[in-house]
């Protein structure tokens, strides 16, 4: 019983770093249309540029901090200045779902490389925010998942904030709900999508930093995060914020305990199996629809 | 105030608006008439930048807007009400009003436009904590047009705003376009099937047909079987 409750507390702190990374490649679906299948990089990139301001420390200090606010910016700039100078154009042409994606996958196999040339193939990690651990009854959580999940919850309730009552923010969810109906209003949607690809890499490259805490990081695995994202957004529905959160959660509670009672080689299987059925049963998602 | 001289229209790859020239003067109700599929919806897209044409030129004040973007258009002071309505559908009236005054020109004006949206529309009022795709088709038109005026437009074109409601609903947004033109002294662009209805508050008409226009007279000239003549 001690295991199992260990096991859902354990799940719980997982969902919510996988909730934290499928937000991104939601955010940018449900706006624009584009699955981005360089994700999962984006989030690496996020991880290596925090890691060089805290490479020399063995606990987060300062440095982190910058690390993070130094990432924020060059995603920001990053995403911004992807979606004019690559997404906008090929947005103009026909077969602009397939060539975006391609595009995507292509520059995700080119930055993997160069985070190959610069970092060097061996596992690293961004040390914790705090160590040790707190008891409660007979679960133990470390403090550092503590912060992990404060950070998610802060995140999502900031972005819901940013959603309902800024005016871009509104006008991001105009835009998802209706690009003409945008348009007509007054709304210039390319400044949009730029923004929202500035907005979705950040929170992509936050949750790098996140993973980067709690497990490792070498310049592959970012396809790894990026399938377990795919996962997660078609499971709770593409472009639906809510449903990745949801998804989220189950998915991580569902690899906690096959983890204790079958062992961590069967996460993966089971987690297809129960994609591929809930896609089948109800190919929209838990809560399929726009943003 | 609006200036169409000799634009080019195209749909896909079909030329659907040939050579076509027209004008429309301040505070003019000006009423577009015209057989389906004969480029009547893709006159308006063109002149609010959804599409462009491919030759010709608009002006608007005497500026060339031909090539601006639909956002840069409504914030020179047209609006265009789709036939579609294209509204944000998963947020509520008041959220889509609001958006309606997105652009720069129309933030010193949004609490008078939504006051005089809601004389228009009362109905609007009593939905205006409801979800739009809930809403029934005439409410949803009425949340379109209003959407539209709280843009702050000074010309406002209007695609088909009776289609699919009933005859006491087709009446009341006529009313509510001649209260906005007389009022607010808006310029109209309609664009409509129901020819008397349009008829009767239009200054002047066009006759659209394979995308040219075929004649222009002020509205009391006309009668009602040139132009039904004019479908066939």
């Amino acid at each position: 019983m001690e295991s199992f409750i260990n096991a859902i507390v354990s799940g719980l702190i997982s969902g919510s770093l996988y909730a934290a990374m499928a937000l991104g490649l939601t955010i940018i679906y449900g706006i624009s249309r584009i699955f981005n299948f360089g994700h999962g990089v984006i989030a690496l990139i996020g991880a290596y540029t925090a890691w060089i301001f805290v490479q020399n420390s063995k606990i987060a200090d300062m440095s982190l901090l910058l690390g993070i606010l130094v990432t924020i910016a060059f995603l920001f700039l990053l995403g911004f200045l992807l979606y004019r100078y690559a997404m906008n154009p090929l947005m103009k042409k026909p077969n602009w779902d397939i060539s975006t994606v391609l595009f995507m996958l292509g520059l995700g196999i080119l930055l993997e490389n160069v985070i190959l040339q610069i970092f060097g193939p061996r596992v690293k990690s961004i040390p914790v925010f705090k160590e040790g651990y707190i008891r409660i009854g007979v679960v133990q959580i470390n403090w550092h998942e503590i912060i992990i999940i404060f950070i998610v919850i802060i995140a999502i309730i900031l972005l819901n904030v940013f959603f309902k009552r800024t005016r871009i923010g509104q006008a991001m969810r105009a835009v998802a709900q209706s690009i003409p109906g945008a348009q007509v209003v007054g709304i210039d949607i390319e400044k949009i999508f730029s923004y929202t690809f500035g907005l979705a890499f950040v929170v992509t490259g936050i949750s790098g930093i996140l993973l980067g805490t709690k497990y490792y990081m070498n310049p592959h695995i970012g396809w790894e995060w990026m399938v377990k994202g795919f996962v997660i957004v078609s499971f709770g529905g593409l472009g639906s914020t809510n449903g990745a959160i949801y998804a989220a959660i189950i998915l991580g509670v569902v690899e906690a305990l096959a983890t204790l009672f079958l062992g961590a080689m069967w996460v993966w299987p089971i987690w297809f199996a129960i994609f591929m059925v809930v896609l089948l049963i109800r190919p929209q998602g838990i809560l399929g629809g726009r943003a | 105030m609006l200036k169409v001289d000799a634009i080019n229209g195209y749909y896909a790859d079909l030329h659907v608006i040939k050579d076509l020239s027209l004008r429309i003067e301040k505070r003019e109700v000006v009423a577009l008439f015209g057989p389906n599929g004969h480029g009547k919806s893709t006159l308006l897209k063109l002149l609010c930048g959804l599409q462009h044409p491919r030759s010709g030129s608009v002006y608007f004040n005497s500026e060339e807007i031909t090539a601006y973007p639909a956002h840069k258009i409504v914030e020179l002071g047209i609006a265009y009400i789709p036939e579609e309505r294209n509204l944000f559908g998963d947020m509520t009236v008041m959220e889509n009003l609001n958006l309606g005054a997105y652009n720069k020109r129309a933030h010193g004006s949004i609490s008078q436009n939504l006051e005089f949206v809601f004389e228009v529309f009362p109905r609007l009022l009593e939905r205006k904590n409801q979800l739009t795709s809930t809403l029934s088709g005439g409410e949803s038109r009425m949340v379109a047009v209003a959407r539209g005026l709280m843009s702050e437009p000074s010309l406002l074109m209007v695609d088909e705003p009776s289609i699919g409601l009933s005859p006491s609903l087709r009446n009341s947004v006529f009313e509510a376009l001649a209260k906005i033109n007389r009022e607010k002294g808006i310029t109209l662009l309609i664009v409509e099937q129901e020819i008397r209805d349009a008829l009767s508050m239009a200054n002047r008409v066009y006759m659209i047909k394979k995308g040219q226009i075929l004649f222009e007279k002020p509205a009391a000239e006309v009668d009602i079987d040139e132009i039904e003549k004019a479908y066939f």
